[in-house]
This record gives structure tokens, sequence and C-alpha cells, in this order.
């Protein structure tokens, strides 16, 4: 017990099990590549104050470079990522992977892809969590120790049918108007949603304060939710990295990339070794070491790993993620209204469709978009740029974006390993969505159309985009968690079955990933790791 | 770079997209970006690329001509992605990005009004543009091959 507990990777898993394991005063060594981007500029001013204020406002919203910029032809997505965040997928040389199916996102930032995520924190229920070796009783407790460590808000509306009711939640934000008109007009065609098209509509639940929690000031609306919360109101992994770096036990080194760990002579890591930006290799002694860089990441150490002590790279089955259906709308009864800026930015309402040909759960989140860039949608709009940015102008406060989840299951036929003929060795990915899925997105889509029309809304069809799988960025499965030991899983408490001291705290474990954000599991799941298994 | 021609340009769609000249500011902004990216190098055009950009430079008229066409032949034309930019710009700066955001009122009615007078302009400047640019398009096409050779402005 000398050694530290060596923890990889500082996302939403990485530092909720390092703090957990901290408040038991364990000894936490933490490595990370870590790259952070700029300190929020002028914290007191709204999205419009920084565009009249800031020195150079087309630099801070398109970036120096204009990366941010989505010319025609260019992007299939609807946002402009802001050059504020760009340091969230910036890539390490290092990591490089070969993909068949699959779309890979991964980020070396501190704080992880978390520092890029819209805030939705949606439980488990217990029939989500039956592939799980425990039941929801069992997280339930974290789940509420998460949140009232991070501040989560949302409502008990009919929501808390899918989305359990746990501990620690705050009161809801404040609705923006169009988010107001949606539920209203739900509440008016409840029992025809409810039972015709088996649709549940309520509060979304965001990781944003909605009153002050320790030295985290409540959401002041300004607006720049998109451009990076300037107050800490919206929760990201690098608050709890801040914490944990308050404590004497706890150790960060940054500006390195893990590529393997060694074992000793009876299979237990002995020390993990890790390269810096000059390629210069550093071993650091482990007690026990906990795998936290996402699953893509941690799968690539493990492998590599598995290659050098034994010469074999083989096959991790099961990888997972959640389909997308990005689906622009227009809220009829908006249209010409004014819009408010200096409001809430990232979703505040959340569909919930029990599929009636499929059985399928299928989750939305409903954005309604005010302060986004506009140049990429009105570029899409079927005129010339002078007519459209004219008629955008008054259905901008119309304009609403549903993001679809569909659930995803482990495959044998969608694996990962290691690519051994390149230098550096490669991560592979291969993926095929199952059988069927063309048909059941179709479905979705109508559904939600359907829905979406009800409310009021309409959805041209031609704006619909499927997005490429590994987009949602809820990578699972690799190293599923099971009650029977077997080669390549993993324990109840996520502990490896292949070497005794190493555990997964990311998605790796997961043996099922439903139609829902997965961080907020993540973050119970890795704080129950810490706090049961050490 | 052509600098005054750039200068004519972010001019001209300015006050296309929002009846105002550009400030000094976004003016630089537009030379700064074609330093920058090669995106709209001039040597990557073909001629009639380059003929779009230089009749819509010549007025909101003719911008508002070329657009047209363009956003029903030639979606991933220069002259767009260049009206893309002077709108990115735009809605980033101020004041223009208040006017960007202004909304003219009347509630629903008056936007399905609107949008209704816009497509009808819009429909019958796509027509115009289409009589005056088809043939520019396929004499260019039959005068110099396939793949017109490029001039170059920087």
């Amino acid at each position: 017990m000398d050694d530290p507990i060596v923890v990889v990777g500082s996302g939403a898993s990485g530092v909720h099990f390092a703090l957990a394991a901290l408040r038991k005063g364990r000894r936490v060594l933490m490595l990370d590549v870590g790259y952070t981007g700029q300190d929020a500029v002028r914290p007191s001013d709204n999205l419009n104050g920084l565009k009249r204020n800031l020195p150079d406002p087309i630099g801070y919203f398109l970036g120096k470079r204009y990366e941010s910029l989505v010319l025609p032809g260019a992007s299939g997505e609807y946002y402009a990522f802001p050059p504020t965040k760009e340091h969230v997928f910036r890539p390490r040389s290092e990591f490089r992977f070969a993909a068949s199916g699959f779309s890979p996102l991964y980020s070396f930032a501190a704080g992880g892809l978390a520092e890029a995520w819209t805030g939705g924190c949606y439980p488990f229920n217990q029939r989500e969590l039956s592939s799980f070796p425990f039941a929801y009783e069992e997280l339930a407790p974290y789940y509420a120790k998460v949140s009232a460590h991070i501040g989560i808000t949302g409502a008990d509306d009919d929501m808390a049918a899918v989305f359990p009711l746990h501990g620690g939640l705050m009161e809801p934000l404040e609705l923006d108007e169009h988010s107001a008109v949606l539920l209203n007009t739900y509440e008016r065609h409840r029992s025809y949603l409810n039972e015709r098209l088996g649709c549940l509509i309520g509060r979304a639940r965001v990781a944003t304060l909605s009153r002050d929690l320790g030295d985290r000031k409540q959401c002041s609306y300004l607006g720049r939710c998109l451009w990076g919360c300037p107050t800490q109101a919206f929760y990201t992994p690098s608050i709890t990295l801040a914490q944990c770096r308050t404590y004497p036990e706890f150790q960060y080194v940054s500006g390195l990339y893990v590529d393997h760990f060694r074992m000793d002579t009876v299979g237990r890591v002995r020390s993990v070794v890790a390269l810096s930006s000059d390629g210069q290799a550093r071993e650091f002694a482990a007690d026990s070491l906990v795998l936290a860089a996402g699953t893509l990441c941690s799968a690539k150490i493990f492998l590599e790993s598995i290659y050098r002590e034994s010469g074999k790279a083989p096959e991790l089955h099961g990888v997972m993620d959640n389909r997308q259906i990005l689906m622009p709308f227009v809220n009829l009864r908006m249209l010409g209204r004014r819009w408010n800026p200096d409001s809430y930015q990232y979703h505040q309402v959340a569909i919930a469709v029990q599929m009636q040909n499929t059985g399928q759960y299928i989750h939305g989140l409903v954005t309604t978009l005010k302060t986004a860039l506009i140049h990429p949608l009105v570029q899409t709009l079927p005129f010339d740029l002078g007519t459209s940015a004219s008629a955008f102008r008054n259905v901008h406060g119309a304009l609403g974006m549903v993001n679809i989840n569909s659930p995803d299951h482990r495959r044998e036929e969608n694996y990962v390993t290691l690519d051994v003929g390149s230098t550096p060795h490669r991560l592979a990915i291969h993926y095929r969505p199952e059988s069927g899925e063309t048909e059941r997105l179709k479905r979705t889509i109508s559904t939600f159309r359907k829905i979406l029309w009800k409310l009021g809304c309409f959805a041209p069809s031609h704006t619909v985009h499927v997005r490429p799988m590994g987009a949602s960025v809820h990578y699972a499965g690799t190293v599923p968690m099971t009650d029977k030991p077997a080669p390549l899983t993993s324990s109840k408490h996520c502990r490896s079955h292949d070497v005794e001291n190493l555990y997964f705290a990311d998605g790796s474990t997961f043996p099922d990933l439903p139609a829902k954000n997965l961080t907020f599991t993540l973050m119970a799941n890795a704080t129950r790791i810490a706090e049961e298994a050490f | 770079m052509n600098t005054a021609q750039l200068e004519r340009e972010c001019r001209t769609y300015t006050r296309f997209l929002i009846g105002q000249a550009p400030t000094p500011y976004v003016l630089q902004h537009y030379l700064d970006f074609h330093q920058k990216s090669d995106v709209m190098e001039a040597v990557k055009l073909d001629r009639f690329d380059q003929f779009l950009v230089g009749v819509s430079a010549r007025g909101p008229f003719w911008a508002r001509l070329a657009d047209s066409y363009a956003s029903v032949f030639r979606k991933n034309s220069t002259v767009r992605k260049k009206l893309v930019l002077t709108l990115a710009l735009l809605e980033c700066a101020p004041p223009s990005f208040e006017t960007l955001d202004r909304v003219d009122g009347g509630g629903p009615l008056g936007a399905v009004i609107r949008l209704g007078w816009g497509a009808a302009q819009y429909a019958l400047t796509l027509i115009v543009s289409f009589v005056i640019f088809t043939p520019v398009c396929l004499g260019i096409l039959l005068s110099s091959g396939r793949r017109p050779v490029a001039t170059v402005e920087r």
C-alpha cells in the first residue's frame, strides 16, 4: 500500500473515482494529457455584451483561424464547434486508430469529453440496469451523492416514469419562452401523446445550478452556455479536478500520454508507462491501476499492455454507442416572435418515447436554438442568402432541435483490437449497425415528426440528419461487468477478471447502453467503485 | 491577393445581406480570412466560379442574381462561400449582429407574409439568373473544355 492508486484520465469518471478515493483517505496519482483552454473572458457580460465589448469578437466566436466558420459543403452538423472548446478534441499523435463503420471522438483535455457536454443527467432505471450485476437500489445512493456534488436540476413530472427521482435534485431552471410554449402545448395534448404515440414530455435534468452550491453561483442566464459557462454554474469535470487538487494525497501529472502498464510475475499491475510530449518514457509504480481514459483510450492501454506481456492482441467485443438523429423544427406558434438571448441555452425539455412497434425506448432532448451562430443554418434555407438571412430573423425564435438517441446493445461483431502492423500501434474499431436499423430509424423519425406536429411544430424531412455511429460519444461495452468471471470481462466492481489490481472506471464495463446520456451513470458508478472496492 | 477586389466584394455582400456598409473591422477580417485560408484561392476556381464572383461584386442586385443561381445550381460555389463568410463575420460583430437579430414583428401572420414575399422575389430572381447565367456557363464550358484554365490572383 506504499504506492498510490494510479488513475488514468481526468474525465467525469476519473475525477469522481479520485474524489471518492481521496475522501476515504487513499493516495491518488492521476496521469493525464490534460490539455486546457482559455480562461473565461468578461465573466459578467451576456452574449451580446461580449459582441459589443470584446476587442476582437470575431476572433472569439469564429476563432483566430476561423475554425468555427461553417462554409457550404463543409459539414453535416448544425452547430459550429466553438473555438473556446477547441482543446477538448485536440489530438495527441501517439493515439492512432483505424475505424470501419464508426467515427470515433476522443479527448485528451483536462476534464475530458464532458468539458464539451450539454449537461444531460439521466439515471438509468431498473429495467435499463437489468443486464448489470447490481440493481438500481444499489446505484441510487451514488446518483444522489453525485447529484449533491455537481448540482442537478429537474422536476417531479411525467418524466419520473423513465428518469427515477434521486436525491439531491435542485428545482428546475427558469424556462425560456419557447420551451414553455412546448410544455404548455404538451399539457393540452397529453392524453393523445401518451396513449397514441407512447410519448412523455417534461423538464430535462441538467447539471446546471438553479441555486448556489458551495463556491459556485447559480445560473445567471448570460446565454453563453455554448461558448463555455463563465461562472461555473454549468458543471464540467474540471471543477471536480480542481477540488481533488486541494487534497494533499492527490498528485496530478499532466502532459503525459499513458501508453501501457507493466505486470509483475504474478500478473498484477506493477507500474504504468507514460510518454511525455518529447517522447520520453516515464514509469510510475502503482498499488492498483484505474483506467478512466474513456472506453476507446482505456481499451488501447489495456490491449497494448496485453500485447507487450503476451505477444497477442485480443479482440474486445461489444463496443456500443447511441445512434443519434438531429431533427430541426419550427414552432409555428413562435414565428415572428422576439427571442431572449439572456436565457439558458442547452436543452430544457426532454421527450421519452416507447416505440409501439419495436418496444424500444427512445430519448429526445429538445434545444430551442437561440444564441448558436446562425450562418450554418441560414445557408441551408432554400433561397439566396439575402432572402434566407431576412427570413431567418423572423423564424429564429421559432427554431428548435431534437437530439434523438437510440439504445445499443453488445454484439459480437462489433469490437476493438490492436493493429500491431502499424507503428505506433493503432486501435482498430469495427462497427456494424444491427440489422433492421434503417427501418427502425425511419419509424423513429416518423414518430418524432408526428409528436412535433402535435406540439405545433413542423420538422422538414430533408433537414433530418442521422449522425454517423460514434458521434454521440457514448461509448461503452468492451470489458463488460459480469457475475461469472471470464477472460476480458470485469467484476461487479469493475475489476478486471484478467489482472487482479486493474479497474475500469469508465464506460468500458457497461453491459448495455440505454438511449440516455451515460455520463451521470459513469460518475455514479465511478464513485461506487471507489467506495465499495477500495 | 487583389485587395481592392476583396474590399469591393465585402462592401457589396454586406449591403446585399443587411443593407448597410461593413465596418472597417469586418472588412479587415474579410481580408484576413483570404490571407489565412486557401479555401477561396482564385487559382483553384474554374472560370465560371470566377465569373460569378466577379459579377456578384458589381452591386447588391448582381450579388442577389449570382447567389440565386448558385443556391440551386452551384451550392458549394465560391460566391456562396464568400457570402456565408460575410454573414458569419456580420453576426459576430457590432453593430451588424443587432440587425441580423432584429425581428420585424407582426407575429406568425407577419412572418408568413414576409416569408411568402421573400420566396416570390427569390423565384423571380432565380428565373432571371437562369436566363442570364446558363448561356454564360455553357459558353465557358464549350470554349475551354470541361475544365477551364484558371487565372492566378495571388
